[in-house]
């Protein structure tokens, strides 16, 4: 289980930033940039829960947050009871972090990675080669292990980042717009990969802009608008709620009162 | 099981030398780029002087009727071709035109100088602008040799024999030099200063990639994030990759070390002895020392350019961000070579001018081992303190996340 409450995460704006004309975004108060406020969630174990939001909406510092790159301004994320800050080392052994734009060693194998962010996770030799067996069969990478990730295909790539996160095994997987530049059989085939990590039990947050994705996996959804939470609720709510068919056309109607009051 | 500096540090160091840039700043340019340089540039300095001190210098003389035996002597010698210009008003322009290499003027009253038994002056016009020219050298020469006759004829004719008498005669009290300074102490001082100039040099280039790569690397290629996720503190991470970068450094300097020396070797016959006299008098413990003095430099590089670069969005950066620090770090060491700079506790306070100019004590063989010492905590304790700022560094997410 995973709880996310009040969570605020504030940064500091850049001098030039600041010199600059004042700023439409409501999130800017005099030097401190209010990236995420307020935001209270949670992801029951086995659930897969939706993460929506327009760019810059604050999804991906929230996954930071969860992750524990980012330390929270104020408010608490638990994991199974535990406070994500408190001790960080522990909690990352059972998160798994990919996002879209997630690099690969590219002088490396995707073995010779796999094997260094298992030996980083504390992993033993045989234990590793085992994982890596699994995982290249599971995701069908077996064919490509032993090539440098710098020749690999976007999707192959992206295959690589996934069995990455999964190496140690974690209960928690974070994925921020996992299938952004994949090709149509490539996000079919990651997707597969996030929908099976849903039957093995693991709880699965996911960003994405692709509301079919949606529609495919999530078993809830959240949608975040300037940093602030606006919908929480089953994919079903999001239609009924707005009376639309479409998740897209719900959607839109989900953030639009917002986006218009601040561009007013 | 390894723990977590060292598995990032056995994939940094995977990771950086399967990069062909890398192999050749830290590999190859020390190994045969250096020699090959050194080669073409000993070689092209020996060229220019044999050719300055063999080659057929033009020369027009005025007024040769006034000294016509030392004109005789100037046509007789080797090396040197007479021509005819008009006046003495075109020498400068045909000077520097290269139409001829110098012009001698004699001046009328020379005739009555030289019968007289007086000092006679002559005029000698030459390009004293051009550095590899031995003109002035060679006319020289001559005009000894003209001397030297002419004295031991007017000598002989009054009276005194040539021989011993005329040398007592002409030079009384003959001076003989006994300099103190052994031989290593006097080739050290003159090119002590740029030995250290160098391998700090070379430190620096073989830190500069790796450390590149390493830091705003990992941001630019989007594994730093990934690599943060990995359940070993940040410090240890930040060590693991301060290794990797800090090895770039030592393997250049011993590199250029061993490449260097080689060649030395090899070459030290061609070059006169004096470099073989050098490398045959410093023993096995002064490399060692020299190697030493290197390591603290190599990790203040290291951990300096390593927190540069990973406040860097990028490698492009990086690059501009680090190139200041070429010459702020590089300068101190160049300070060993001036003239007058030597190791007290001064300098011995001075961060990389220390170790500069402590190797070159050692090279010269008269370093004080107390001042050793301390130089060697004092850059291992400023390392220590970059690094330390370093992990620090590496903690602050404005760093890590810098938009």
């Amino acid at each position: 289980m995973l709880q996310v409450n009040s969570l605020t995460k504030t940064f500091r704006l850049a001098r030039k930033k600041r010199a600059r004309e004042q700023s439409l975004d409501p999130r800017e108060k005099g030097r401190w940039f209010h990236a995420i406020d307020g935001i209270d969630l949670g992801v029951r174990r086995g659930q897969v829960l939706g993460l929506l939001g327009p760019n810059g909406a604050g999804k991906t510092t929230l996954l930071r947050i969860l992750s524990t790159s980012l330390k929270p301004t104020s408010g608490v994320v638990l994991c199974d009871g535990e406070d994500l800050t408190k001790n960080p080392l522990e909690i990352r052994k059972r998160i798994g972090f990919v996002s879209g734009n997630t690099g690969l060693y590219g002088r490396l194998t995707a073995r010779e990675m796999l094997r260094y962010y298992g030996k980083l996770h504390g992993m033993a030799a045989a234990a590793l080669d085992e994982r890596i067996g699994s995982l290249a069969r599971k995701l069908d990478m077996g064919w490509f292990l032993d090539q440098r990730n710098e020749t690999l295909s976007s999707g192959m790539r992206q295959k690589v980042s996934i069995a990455r996160a999964l190496i140690h095994d974690p209960e928690i997987l974070l994925f921020d717009e996992l299938t952004t530049g994949l090709d149509v059989a490539a996000a079919e085939s990651v997707l597969t990969v996030v929908a099976a990590c849903k039957s093995e039990g693991r709880t699965v947050l996911f960003s994405t802009h692709h509301m079919d994705e949606v529609d495919q996996l999530c078993d809830s959804v959240v949608i975040i608008h300037e940093g602030k939470l606006c919908f929480e609720g089953g994919v079903d709510a999001m239609r009924s709620q707005t009376g639309e068919s479409f998740l897209d056309k719900a959607f839109l109607r989900l953030i639009r009162p917002k986006t218009e009051g601040a561009t007013t | 099981m390894k723990a977590g500096f060292q598995t990032v540090f056995f994939k940094e160091m995977k990771d950086v030398l399967r990069d062909r840039k890398t192999l050749l700043l830290m590999i190859v340019l020390p190994i045969v780029v250096v020699p090959l340089l050194l080669n073409l540039l000993i070689g092209f300095v020996i060229k220019k002087e044999q050719e300055a001190r063999t080659e057929v210098l033009e020369y027009v003389v005025f007024g040769d009727e006034f000294a016509p035996e030392l004109a005789k002597t100037f046509e007789a010698a080797n090396g040197f071709k007479k021509v005819t210009l008009g006046s003495p008003d075109e020498l400068v322009a045909a000077i520097r035109e290269d139409r001829i290499d110098f012009g001698l003027v004699i001046p009328e009253k020379t005739a009555a100088q030289l019968s007289g038994q007086e000092q006679a002056s002559i005029e000698l016009h030459f390009d004293n602008a051009s550095m590899g020219s031995k003109v002035e050298d060679r006319v020289q020469d001559l005009v000894e040799k003209f001397n030297d006759e002419l004295t031991a004829a007017r000598l002989a004719k009054l009276g005194v024999p040539p021989g011993q008498k005329q040398k007592s005669l002409l030079e009384p009290v003959r001076l003989r030099k006994q300099g103190t300074g052994k031989i290593r102490e006097v080739i050290g001082d003159r090119i002590g200063g740029m030995v250290p100039y160098f391998f700090i040099a070379f430190c620096f280039m073989g830190v500069v990639y790796p450390a590149i790569h390493l830091g705003a690397g990992e941001k630019e290629r989007g594994t730093l994030e990934t690599l943060l996720l990995a359940p070993i503190p940040r410090h240890q991470v930040v060590l693991g990759k301060f290794l990797a970068v800090f090895c770039g450094g030592i393997i250049a300097v011993l590199l250029n070390l061993a490449s260097l020396g080689t060649w030395l070797a090899i070459k030290a016959g061609e070059l006169r002895g004096i470099i073989g006299t050098l490398i045959g008098s410093i023993d096995l413990l002064d490399l060692v020392l020299l190697a030493l003095m290197l390591i603290p430099v190599a990790a203040m590089f290291a951990a300096l350019l390593l927190s540069v670069s990973i406040f860097a969005r990028n490698s492009a950066e990086a690059s501009t961000l680090i190139s200041p620090f070429g010459i702020v770090l590089i300068v101190p060491a160049a300070l060993a070579m001036l003239p007058g700079v030597e190791l007290n506790w001064f300098w011995a306070s001075v961060p990389v001018t220390n170790v500069s100019l402590a190797m070159k004590e050692l090279l010269k063989g008269t370093m004080d081992y107390t001042m050793l010492l301390a130089i060697f905590a004092s850059s291992t304790l400023i390392a220590g303190g970059l690094l330390f700022f370093c992990a620090k560094w590496f903690n602050r997410e404005s760093v890590l996340f810098r938009v």
